[in-house]
């Protein structure tokens, strides 16, 4: 009787244990999840509730209106360039924009989590409910300057952050559209405008992952930093070729690089050397590296939705490893998390949430919430970080990036020329930050079929730094 | 007679639960009634809380009941009746008719622990006639949802799985008091191959986990236990294979999200109902958690989420939870391995068949079709809940009993046991 007692004692706390079980998923999943479902489209309850409701307001970080509610109509910003700069974030009233701040910030815009004393005295009062006004780190003026200097006609992203803090100053995709005059061409755009590729487009990095690739051999070759790599011009591994770029095998023209340091290899981008680096990491450790930046993870930050990255897990021969050291292989990434990877080199190694919410005030002026930065993950070591910086200010100083350079200014980057099979031209990257004490800034551009990385996105990227240093940026 | 000073009472918890819980249940129906503007939402705001007192204060009267198990459980009935009331009076007031017979059966259920001289011959007659009501909806059944588990008598459904769930567990409590392990599985095993027969997972998958804590209670061998758990391991990887409705649910328990209109519409509409009602709930009579198709039933939790909260859904979660532990102290107490083993079952039934049905609910395992206890809308399986209660009840009054027996031996200078 007394053992029996004391099974009966350990069953109830199991049976406790699965109800403990119960509130922590639930809580958790909540917590985490619970503005993605809230402003999902099939949600018919905050779609009902957003009539009752006056909307807010939607400010950029210096005050800009960049969208309000007017007689019940939604309205956006009164410059029509500002609109389209900022239309991608901001989203539009149909929601042609999946998850743009109008409908993924709902729960702020259409005041659904106000507590519970604020919504009995608005019933008290009578006057129908007002929504929070919503700040965004967006900066618009940045924003138009940056939708301007685009390669025009090209389609492609650009994401400008604050690497210390993980505010987004500006997240754009190409081409754009303006929210109120949504035309027929714009719906049949084959180019489809409505498309977010800063956070949506899942591109090659091509070189641009090389950051990582370095990242890998720092962290795992003890000595890889004094070895001398040899570039021949060709790697064959079975049907798999890898050559650099410049090399035309039909001509029997071939890049060479010849003997070669990894700070070198790096600066002209030898996708031989890296390519090399990687089959002798092996698949794991490359992967080990590239899932602590990021890949393969599923993203759930708090104010953006962003399109998972991968890390290439079937098909993996060795030309297959081979071609992943050099960004290619089924590797994708969304233009922000590149932004992020290369933000993650400038702080140090911390790689910050991307975050675009400013603040969140209530209609009778009180702060709902407020920014504050928070850590995503430590990436590397501050030491490899250092490495990795003196590679990235080489590469503008003597590299493939040196059309980024602005004299007097530490611009450190790197470029990528990402080939895709269905296209002729290969997508134009540049990955950048500046390396000042009082301008914490790293961005990252893409250019689909724009050509070299370094003829065509590092002046992009120039333009856009100088903008920033001479427009309140530099302090 | 003897100058014996009766010993201070203890405030009664129950007395200080029945203040808060008529409260509400007014102000429920009253506010409903205020919206609707019926004059019958007035009349249940007063006579829902006086069913509950009686339900409580009237019932201990008869025997000498637990009293806060049964405000407890009046609560979360209750809730069920408003919660259904307040999307169509119909289902309301059929609840509430289905809760009058429920508290019957209960007091049927409780005089019978109570005052059963042996379980014997019962037991087999049970054993016999659980196996055949379980095989009638094979010959004669129904189909809904992809189990065929139920019989229709007129224009009445019944489960019999519901009710031979208390065969089960007055079954495997009795032959595991006896020591009859090996008959004890076999019977388990054929219900649950039947089940398994009639698709009706939810309800074999508790019948596997009361059956794997009896035998855990009475054993006490972890070596038993983890060889039960390898069958059932087994069962469901095979039951995964063969039936296509089990890799559906799967699939959509995996990433309801992929098909949100079709598949995952009804768990997808859950969540969302969920995130609605936030921490303080939309508010009664607000939310529109009559999307969800089966909002009533098997999703109720999710729509008490919507119009009440989370915080009031924790509250739910630890009334269960009390219920609980109030039935594993029941058992702690019982004088006999046969009752001891009957509360563990109750619990055990309750806690297993609220996890399975609330998990499913928030994705935290796959949707199986099984009701919430005392909420969800049908006959049947209120009916079952509240005579798992009266077993319960049986068993607090027989403790009570033998605490009695033992002061009065003590007072004549006997000794306790």
């Amino acid at each position: 009787m007394k053992q029996l007692k004391k099974n009966i004692r350990q069953v109830g706390i199991c049976l406790c244990a699965l109800f403990v079980l119960l509130a922590g998923y639930g809580a958790y999943n909540m917590i985490v999840n619970g503005n993605r479902w809230f402003s999902s489209s099939v949600n018919t309850f905050a779609r009902q509730q957003k009539k009752n409701v006056i909307a807010g307001d939607v400010l950029d970080r210096g005050g800009v209106l960049l969208a309000t509610t007017v007689e019940g109509k939604r309205e956006y910003a009164a410059d029509e360039a500002t609109r389209k700069a900022v239309v991608h974030v901001v989203g539009d009233s149909d929601a042609n924009v999946n998850n743009g701040v109008e409908s993924f910030m709902a729960s702020y815009l259409y005041g659904f989590n106000m507590g519970f004393g604020e919504r009995l005295s608005s019933v008290f009062r009578g006057d129908s409910r007002m929504g929070d006004t919503v700040q965004l780190t967006i900066d618009s003026r940045l924003s138009a300057y940056i939708a301007g200097i685009f390669p025009a006609g090209k389609a492609g992203a650009v994401v400008v952050m604050n690497y210390k803090t993980g505010e987004v100053l500006s997240s754009q995709s190409f081409p754009n559209f303006d929210p109120m005059n949504i035309t027929y061409a714009v719906k049949n755009d084959p180019q489809k405008p409505f498309y977010n590729r800063a956070v949506q487009g899942l591109y090659t990095p091509g070189s641009t992952f090389k950051i990582v690739t370095a990242a890998s051999a720092l962290q795992n070759m003890q000595d890889v930093q004094s070895r001398a790599f040899q570039c021949t011009g060709i790697r064959e591994y079975g049907p798999r070729i890898i050559t650099d770029a410049g090399t035309d095998l039909e001509s029997g023209k071939i890049t060479q690089h010849g003997q070669l340091t990894l700070l070198r290899a790096f600066q002209v981008s030898c996708n031989n050397t890296f390519a090399g680096l990687a089959t002798e990491l092996g698949d794991e450790k490359l992967k080990k590296t590239a899932e602590a930046f990021g890949f393969n993870d599923n993203f759930l930050f708090r104010d953006l939705v962003v399109e998972n990255s991968s890390y290439p897990t079937s098909n993996r021969n060795e030309g297959e490893i081979a071609w992943t050291g050099a960004g290619q292989s089924a590797l994708t990434a969304s233009p922000l998390h590149m932004c992020m990877i290369a933000a993650s080199v400038a702080n140090d190694g911390v790689m910050m949430e991307p975050r675009l919410l400013l603040s969140a005030t209530s209609s009778q002026g009180t702060l709902r919430t407020e920014f504050a930065p928070k850590v995503y993950r430590t990436v590397m070591t501050e030491s490899q970080a250092a490495v990795l910086q003196e590679y990235m200010r080489a590469v503008v100083t003597g590299g493939t990036g040196t059309a980024a350079n602005i004299s007097g200014v530490r611009v450190c980057g790197k470029t990528g020329s990402a080939e895709v099979d269905t296209q002729e031209e290969t997508n134009a990257w540049f990955l950048g930050y500046l390396d000042e004490e009082e301008s914490p800034y790293a961005l990252a551009i893409v250019v689909e079929e724009g050509g070299g990385g370094g003829s065509v996105a590092a002046p992009a990227a120039k333009k856009i730094f100088q903008w920033m240093l001479e427009n309140g940026y530099a302090d | 007679m003897s100058k014996e000073k009766t010993p201070r009472r203890k405030k009664d918890p129950a007395r200080a639960l029945m203040g808060p819980i008529m409260l509400f249940y007014f102000l429920a129906f009253f506010l409903l009634g205020m919206k609707g503007g019926n004059w019958e939402s007035f009349l249940l705001s007063f006579a829902v809380p006086a069913m509950i007192y009686i339900g409580t204060f009237g019932i201990s009267r008869l025997f000498p009941a637990d009293k806060l198990l049964l405000s407890l459980t009046n609560f979360l009935c209750a809730l069920g009746v408003l919660i259904l009331y307040r999307f169509s009076p119909q289902r309301g007031l059929t609840q509430a008719v289905n809760y009058g017979v429920g508290v019957g059966c209960m007091i049927l259920c409780a005089y019978v622990v109570r005052y059963m001289p042996g379980w014997k011959w019962s037991t087999v007659l049970m054993m016999g006639g659980s196996l055949l009501l379980l095989l009638l909806p094979l010959a004669i059944g129904t189909e809904k949802n992809g189990a065929q588990s139920w019989i229709t008598v007129g224009s009445t459904s019944v489960q019999p799985s519901e009710i031979v769930k208390l065969a089960l567990m007055l079954c495997l409590a009795y032959l595991l008091s006896q020591r009859r392990v090996v008959l004890s599985v076999g019977f388990a095993g054929a219900c649950l191959l039947i089940l398994m027969l009639q698709k009706d997972l939810g309800t074999a998958l508790l019948y596997y986990g009361v059956t794997l804590v009896l035998l855990y209670a009475s054993t006490g061998s972890l070596s038993l236990v983890g060889v039960g758990i390898a069958g059932g391991a087994g069962a469901a990887i095979l039951g995964y294979q063969m039936f296509a409705h089990v890799k559906r649910r799967v699939a959509i328990w995996l990433d309801p999200w992929a098909d949100v209109r079709n598949a995952g519409y009804q768990i997808v509409q859950g969540l969302i109902a969920m995130v609605n009602g936030g921490t303080w709930g939309v508010g009664l009579g607000l939310g529109n958690a009559s999307v969800i198709p089966e909002y009533y039933n098997d999703f109720i939790f999710m729509t008490i989420l919507n119009e009440f909260g989370v915080i009031f859904g924790l509250i739910v979660l630890c009334m269960f939870l009390f219920i609980i532990i109030r039935g594993i102290m029941i058992a702690n107490r019982s004088r006999t391995v046969f009752h001891a083993l009957l509360a563990t079952a109750c619990s055990a039934l309750l806690a297993l068949q609220t996890f399975v049905i609330i998990g499913g609910n928030i994705k935290l395992i796959p949707l199986t079709g099984v009701t919430l206890p005392f909420i969800s809308y049908g006959g049947t399986s209120l009916v079952s809940s509240l005579c798992i209660i009266g077993f319960l009840q049986g068993i607090a009054s027989r403790n009570e009993a033998g605490v009695h027996a033992d002061r009065a031996l003590a007072s004549l200078g006997g000794e306790l046991p």
